[in-house]
């Protein structure tokens, strides 16, 4: 899909049935145990009261934010966002410490816990299967969900589309895209029946969250250098202020004992 | 006022020798723990889990650990900047103090980091918009920065009296490099959390965190003075520097008066004030560190019979650090939000690497104590006088 310039994802937890097969599909491609799949599945459990039940799912994995955190946070720059989408992962960089976890306001990014020093403990994550990418494929899960509850393709025209399901049925969903303005805009967006929370999603505002952890950074070199500046004033100042108490002292001293007078 | 006890190094004896003994045992715990870790990985050794990323190591040996480094940064500058000589005899114990604590972090973050091989990938990898690597490259300027601040005891010790000249003259500008770096180093273990937006409470998430950061290891560093002090007096058999120890009290209550004003105008403006009541454990863990780590020495140190009490004094000290440490705990721990609510609790052998760390920095100290000319400026003082 070269003509593509912005890569997403549309979900609509409307129709996803837990089947799980996004999974295994996942497992597969990416060649990592099924307990290990860059996709967890996240839901509501049931809701409501008989006869009127509700149960929504989804499969959860990296929201390839628009403006990602991870980016910002790592110190090493592991993490880098692809033009075309896709948040992807420099495995020789990494040093293994899990800012960016924390960093995630959607806790994506996974670690090896049960690697010691030879196995070489690293980050995972959804790489939007970017080797099916370049071969004109969509991402495992996409090609691989029975229900097309996922849906892969231009951003921009999965936004319209995602508007239009919302119009077509206001009955059926909330009316809102997660992940079209969340934490600055991201490329899984969803839509769904129940609140968004009970799909395990976090509030998040348009802003970025790095946005103020980038402005306070942008700020460290000129604060370190008026810092020092100050530092170095104030040091020079008391030290050139003693040495004249010193000498008032010492020249009093010289007058009354009519010899120089003695340390400071 | 009390007066000096000039003890000769030469006379220093650790009273019991059980505490040696039971730090050295914990060291091998720890090492073979760390063994099991390097091997098998940090799961097989801890309770950290993709849900809890960061746990008992980031709170206890990187945010507690650094905050009590503080002491060093504190008498530098109002030794070297303010030039007042007469807080010299504190300075190198202060200087070891950070140095040795520095030190812990670097082996802490050893066992903590995914690939501790690649640390130096810092040097080499740069991400410019990171406060992690801030956080990286302070640790690594600040330990040079303090061994060179370091050298004249070291250089003293091995004799070499000209290369000992010539680094008492690096001290001045060492200082003011190390000043600006520690408290860079102290802010941005706050900036860390800055990107934390949507998972730290409202009660701690502040675009401030640097400042309240900073502002904070003000009083944690004069407390640990005392503390410090006031233990190697008992300990160590050396004399006490109270009055000294009463005119850093004197500042107590001044660094935590601007502390409790920023952090309380910060809420009411931020309109965060509401969390106060009603938030639940949130609410509770605040109060706590409100109250311990602030009101309490506030009062306690504004007497000047309590300061003058090295009683009180020291059981000032330890209050306001447990205080101030549950803060570094809450940012860094307690205050997170999850979106699962899974609970972590460190595991014993989490706890046990961090044992033998502290242990090791304790043997460290005793050592350095013992065979160092680490208190001799008390002696030239005591002299003077």
């Amino acid at each position: 899909m070269p003509s593509i310039k912005q890569h997403a994802y549309l979900f609509d937890a409307t129709r996803c049935i837990d089947c799980r097969a996004c999974m295994i599909a996942c497992s597969v491609e990416n060649k990592v145990p099924i307990n290990d799949t860059y996709i967890w599945v996240t839901g509501s459990g049931v809701m409501g009261e008989y006869p009127n039940l509700k149960r929504a799912t989804m499969p959860y994995h990296c929201m390839h934010c628009l403006a990602p955190d991870c980016v910002s946070a790592c110190p090493v720059g592991a993490w880098y966002k692809r033009e075309d989408g896709p948040v992807l992962y420099d495995a020789d960089k990494c040093i293994g410490c899990r800012y960016c976890m924390n960093a995630c306001p959607f806790s994506v990014p996974h670690f090896d816990w049960d690697k010691g020093l030879l196995g070489g403990a690293l980050m995972h994550k959804c790489t939007m299967c970017q080797q099916r990418l370049e071969i004109g494929q969509e991402p495992a899960c996409v090609q691989t969900c029975p229900t097309g509850a996922l849906k892969f393709g231009e951003r921009e025209e999965l936004i319209a589309e995602a508007h239009a399901r919302i119009e077509a049925h206001p009955d059926r969903y909330i009316d809102h895209v997660y992940g079209e303005i969340e934490n600055g805009g991201t490329s899984y967006l969803i839509l769904s029946h129940v609140p968004f929370r009970e799909l395990g999603l976090p509030e998040i505002g348009p802003v970025p969250v790095k946005n103020v952890s980038e402005a306070a950074m942008s700020m460290t070199i000129p604060f370190a250098l008026g810092w020092g500046a100050v530092l170095t004033g104030v040091a020079a100042g008391v030290q050139w202020n003693n040495k004249r108490r010193a000498e008032v002292k010492s020249q009093t001293t010289a007058s009354i004992d009519g010899e120089p007078g003695g340390e400071q | 006022m009390k007066m000096h006890v000039a003890v000769h190094p030469r006379v220093f004896r650790f009273r019991p020798a059980l505490l040696p003994t039971v730090l050295v045992g914990l060291m091998g715990i720890g090492f073979v723990v760390a063994v099991i870790r390097f091997v098998a990985g940090i799961g097989a050794i801890s309770n950290l889990s993709n849900t809890y990323p960061w746990g008992f190591w980031i709170s206890f040996d990187i945010y507690a650990g650094i905050a009590i480094s503080s002491g060093a940064f504190l008498l530098a500058a109002v030794v070297y900047v303010f030039d007042l000589r007469e807080f010299r005899p504190l300075l190198m114990p202060s200087i070891l103090t950070a140095l040795i604590g520095y030190f812990m972090e670097v082996l802490a973050l050893m066992v903590d980091l995914g690939r501790p091989e690649r640390i130096f990938n810092m040097l080499f990898f740069q991400n410019y918009t990171s406060h992690m690597l801030v956080v990286g490259l302070c640790v690594m300027i600040y330990l040079a920065i303090l061994s060179v601040e370091f050298a004249p005891v070291m250089l003293k010790r091995l004799k070499k009296e000209r290369l000992a000249q010539f680094s008492r003259r690096l001290m001045r500008p060492a200082v003011i490099l190390g000043l600006v770096v520690s408290t860079i180093h102290q802010g941005s273990l706050g900036s860390l959390l800055l990107i934390q937006s949507a998972k730290l409470h409202p009660l701690w998430w502040t675009p401030l965190l640097p400042v309240m950061f900073f502002v904070s290891s003000i009083s944690i560093g004069l407390a640990m003075i005392i503390f410090e002090s006031s233990m190697s007096s008992r300990y160590l058999q050396r004399g006490l520097e109270a009055h000294l120890l009463e005119k850093l009290a004197r500042a107590v209550p001044v660094a935590l008066g601007v502390y409790l004003a920023l952090k309380f105008s910060q809420l009411i403006l931020s309109g965060n004030l509401r969390y106060v009541f009603g938030s639940g454990v949130q609410s509770a863990l605040f109060w706590a560190e409100i109250i311990v780590g602030v009101a309490i020495p506030v009062v306690l140190f504004s007497s000047q019979r309590n300061r003058r009490n090295p009683r009180l004094l020291l059981i000032g000290a330890i209050i306001l650090l447990v205080g101030m440490i549950l803060n570094r705990f809450n940012v860094s721990w307690f205050g997170i939000q999850r979106l699962e609510n899974l609970p972590y609790f460190p595991s014993l052998m989490e706890v046990s690497i961090s044992a033998a760390i502290f242990s090791f920095g304790l043997l460290v100290f005793g050592l350095a104590a013992r065979y160092l000319p680490l208190f001799e400026d008390a002696e030239v003082t005591t002299a003077a006088r």
